[in-house]
């Protein structure tokens, strides 16, 4: 199902008299084909959990539209949107078995009880737990409630998928395994699935579509990729990727871009005070090069090398390079000249922390 | 390197012991012992204080202590072995006022309960057996007294309809009450009201509700009850009085007009307390558990019956125990409404007015066998009660 979102706005009310009203959603505006998974990224605060819960109906917009297909469900009841919706913390009705969980939405929609079994154990098998059915959810583990969780969204086979922060519960490894899941589940079930995260590589991860947002602001929306490699501004720059980007101070004079001293690369741009970023894996080390960094130690990975340095121009207390393990650098070098890839070197406006593009 | 400050001490020579007489000689001695009793004494009270360490020396010690044990001095003895029996010296006092108070009283009422023909004012009895017990059954207790049977019937009839159904009514109120928002505080005050008030006052005011003045051949003044079935128009009920319709089979007598106004009274006043406890379970559930619902499509009742009933299944057992348990020894309501005498000759009397009957015409025979019989009835309904509803309430 495609969804469009128009205009949408979430503004609650201040607690208290005279206060600010809080704009946890403002003039958002997404287009999501169908089949796609989609995910909202941004840092807690942000707005992007409280957009899920207007998709799902649980909370209604202050003004914009919702549009699943060609139908508006702005004011449609969250039951009428045909919606699955998998909390954060799973909601599992703890006096429920696995299997009356599973069921319950469809004893709601009075499915015949032959149906609803057969349905309820396709749900199971798809998120492998027909082992548990006769289990409460207090005798499973995390990663099995979850997985209750996706089931008891999807029996009743809906238009949209939605998962509110579905990994932040799990451990790391767990973590790993389930977003390959959830990855796979979406891919079979073809559903358009939105799910919220704060965790960015959990979003790069597995998202066919990014939206990164920022105090209830959409900042860009995109294929993963394309926004780690072209981010629209400082924050999306510095939300993305880890190691995160090596943020320096700048300034770009006669069309070459200088930190500190240093010419690191070329701009068409005019002359002006300006954020420079560039990417742990944008340093090219070859022996000689026009950005000169102080080691402080080199960290070996195995596969590659992690040069931790510090820049006198860096908004950060450390600057991370990482490069190629078969690069030889020099022991116990305490400065080492770096020359740097140009598309992995970005231009912000020192100002409004815009891109230049 | 030699440390320069350390010089060498020459062992001084103890000079030779002074030589006493034999009789200084014993007093000395005695002196002596005394002496190091008191040393004794004081080294075991300064042990017992040095002893006195902090939880967290204390562990490590334990820790450190191999499988010989700790070398322990002899106040940390003393200190440890109090410690290990101060709890009672805690529990003392209780159990010294539960043994007086409690203890004694049911031992006492068990043993008397088989004493024939016992005198409370004498203690004297004619011998011992089930005599009390025969006739507590057979009804065969004298003239003026409360028939047991009667008695019996009453208390369970009241209590079986009037806990089932306030649960129910306070369960319902208890919903309506989350769902609303505002001047929710003021309706959880004004529900709480009925708690507050005396259950004889209340009593009487039930009875005014419920009162015609007057015989049948002479009805003017109806109570509010009354006037109300007037504007419907049934004719004026005598609900509490003289003249009350009843029912009887056998010797039982079934007095329904009564029944309903002790119902009624019995939910009213039972009602704060279950509303309170259920009130504040619901506060409690998870509110996505609702938002979950919701979007599973459930209806109101599917979410009143399948997820907030079973979440204070907990709550309403208890309220379910504790309320028959309340219900099977109630007493001041009925003679609040219907006065000493609990309505007619005790045609509403419960066992606990039957107790009180009896030992106020002095033969606490019956009232001690009496009160064996409401013990073991209690005991077995509680015990039914949790057995039924702890299969449902065993998923936490």
């Amino acid at each position: 199902m495609r969804i469009s979102i128009q205009h949408l706005t979430k503004i609650f009310p201040s607690r208290t008299k005279g206060g600010d009203a809080v704009h946890a959603v403002e003039d958002m505006n997404i287009e999501i084909p169908s089949g796609k998974l989609v995910g909202l990224l941004g840092p807690s605060g942000c707005g992007k959990s409280t957009t899920l819960f207007m998709l799902s109906g649980l909370e209604s917009p202050t003004s914009g539209k919702i549009i699943f297909d060609d139908q508006d469900v702005t004011t449609l009841a969250a039951e009428k949107r045909g919606i699955g919706l998998v909390f954060q913390n799973y909601a599992l009705y703890p006096h429920m078995t696995v299997e009356q969980n599973i069921r319950f939405p469809l004893d709601n929609m009075r499915i015949k009880k032959e149906e609803g079994n057969a349905r309820a154990l396709d749900a199971a098998r798809l998120v492998q737990i027909e082992d548990l059915m006769a289990r409460k959810p207090n005798e499973l583990s995390g990663g099995q409630q979850q997985r209750v969780a996706i089931a008891r969204a999807l029996v009743k086979m809906p238009n949209v998928l939605l998962l509110d922060e579905p990994l932040s519960n799990l451990d790391a490894r767990l973590r790993l395994q389930t977003r390959e899941e959830i990855k796979r589940i979406q891919r079979t079930t073809g559903i358009t699935t939105v799910f919220v995260t704060h965790d960015q590589e959990e979003a790069m991860s597995i998202c066919d579509i990014m939206v990164v947002m920022k105090l209830g602001v959409v900042q860009q929306i995109g294929e993963p990729q394309s926004i780690y490699d072209d981010p629209n501004n400082l924050f999306v720059a510095n939300f993305l990727g880890t190691p995160p980007i090596n943020i320096f101070k700048g300034r770009i004079e006669g069309g070459k871009v200088f930190i500190g001293g240093e010419a690191v690369g070329t701009t068409e741009h005019e002359d002006q005070e300006v954020y420079v970023g560039i990417r742990p894996e944008g340093f090219i080390y070859d022996g000689e090069g026009a950005f000169t960094l102080n080691v402080d130690h080199i960290e070996v990975m195995g596969r590659d090398k992690s040069v931790v340095a510090t820049h006198e121009s860096s908004t950060k207390p450390t600057v991370r390079c990482i490069i190629d393990s078969d690069v030889a650098l020099p022991a116990n070098a305490t400065q080492l000249k770096f020359n740097i890839k140009p598309y992995k070197l970005f231009l912000f406006n020192a100002e409004t922390e815009e891109r230049l593009r | 390197m030699k440390d320069e400050n350390k010089t060498e001490v020459t062992p001084t020579p103890t000079p030779p012991p002074k030589k006493h007489n034999k009789f200084v000689q014993y007093f000395i001695n005695l002196g002596h012992r005394i002496k190091g009793w008191f040393v004794d004494k004081w080294t075991a009270i300064k042990d017992f204080f040095g002893s006195i360490k902090t939880y967290k020396q204390r562990k490590l010690e334990a820790e450190l202590v191999t499988n010989d044990g700790p070398q322990l001095t002899r106040g940390e003895k003393f200190r440890r072995g109090l410690k290990s029996q101060s709890g009672w010296l805690f529990v003392a006092p209780a159990i010294l006022l539960m043994a007086v108070f409690t203890f004694y009283p049911i031992i006492a009422a068990f043993i008397n309960s088989f004493k024939q023909g016992y005198s409370g004012m004498t203690g004297k009895f004619n011998g011992w057996g089930f005599d009390n017990f025969v006739r507590v059954f057979r009804g065969d207790t004298g003239t003026g007294g409360a028939s047991f049977v009667q008695c019996l019937f009453n208390t369970l009839i009241l209590t079986f309809i009037s806990v089932p159904l306030s649960t129910l009514l306070a369960l319902l109120i208890s919903v309506a009450l989350n769902s609303i928002k505002r001047i929710q505080k003021a309706y959880q005050t004004i529900l709480f009201l009925p708690y507050l008030t005396n259950a004889l006052a209340m009593g009487a005011v039930f009875a005014t509700f419920f009162k015609i003045i007057g015989t049948a051949s002479y009805t003017e003044t109806y109570g509010i009850v009354n006037i109300v079935l007037g504007v419907f128009g049934i004719a004026p009920i005598d609900w509490v009085g003289l003249t009350s319709p009843h029912w009887e089979i056998g010797s039982l007598s079934i007095p329904w007009a009564k029944y309903v106004v002790t119902t009624i009274y019995e939910v009213w006043s039972g009602l704060p307390f279950k509303i309170l406890i259920l009130f504040s379970a619901m506060q409690s559930i998870n509110k996505q558990y609702y938002d979950a619902a919701k979007v599973d499509g459930a209806s109101r009742s599917t979410i009143l019956w399948k997820i907030t009933t079973p979440m204070i299944m907990p709550q309403i057992s208890y309220l379910l125990v504790t309320g028959i348990m309340g219900g099977m020894k109630q007493y001041s309501a009925v003679v609040g409404i219907f006065g000493a005498t609990m309505g007619q000759d005790y045609d509403m009397g419960t066992m606990v007015g039957y107790l009180y009957n009896y030992i106020s015409l002095g033969q606490t025979g019956y009232a001690f066998a009496g009160s064996l019989i409401l013990f073991i009835i209690i005991m077995i309904i509680t015990w039914i009660n949790n057995k039924v509803t702890k299969k449902h309430t065993t998923y936490r």
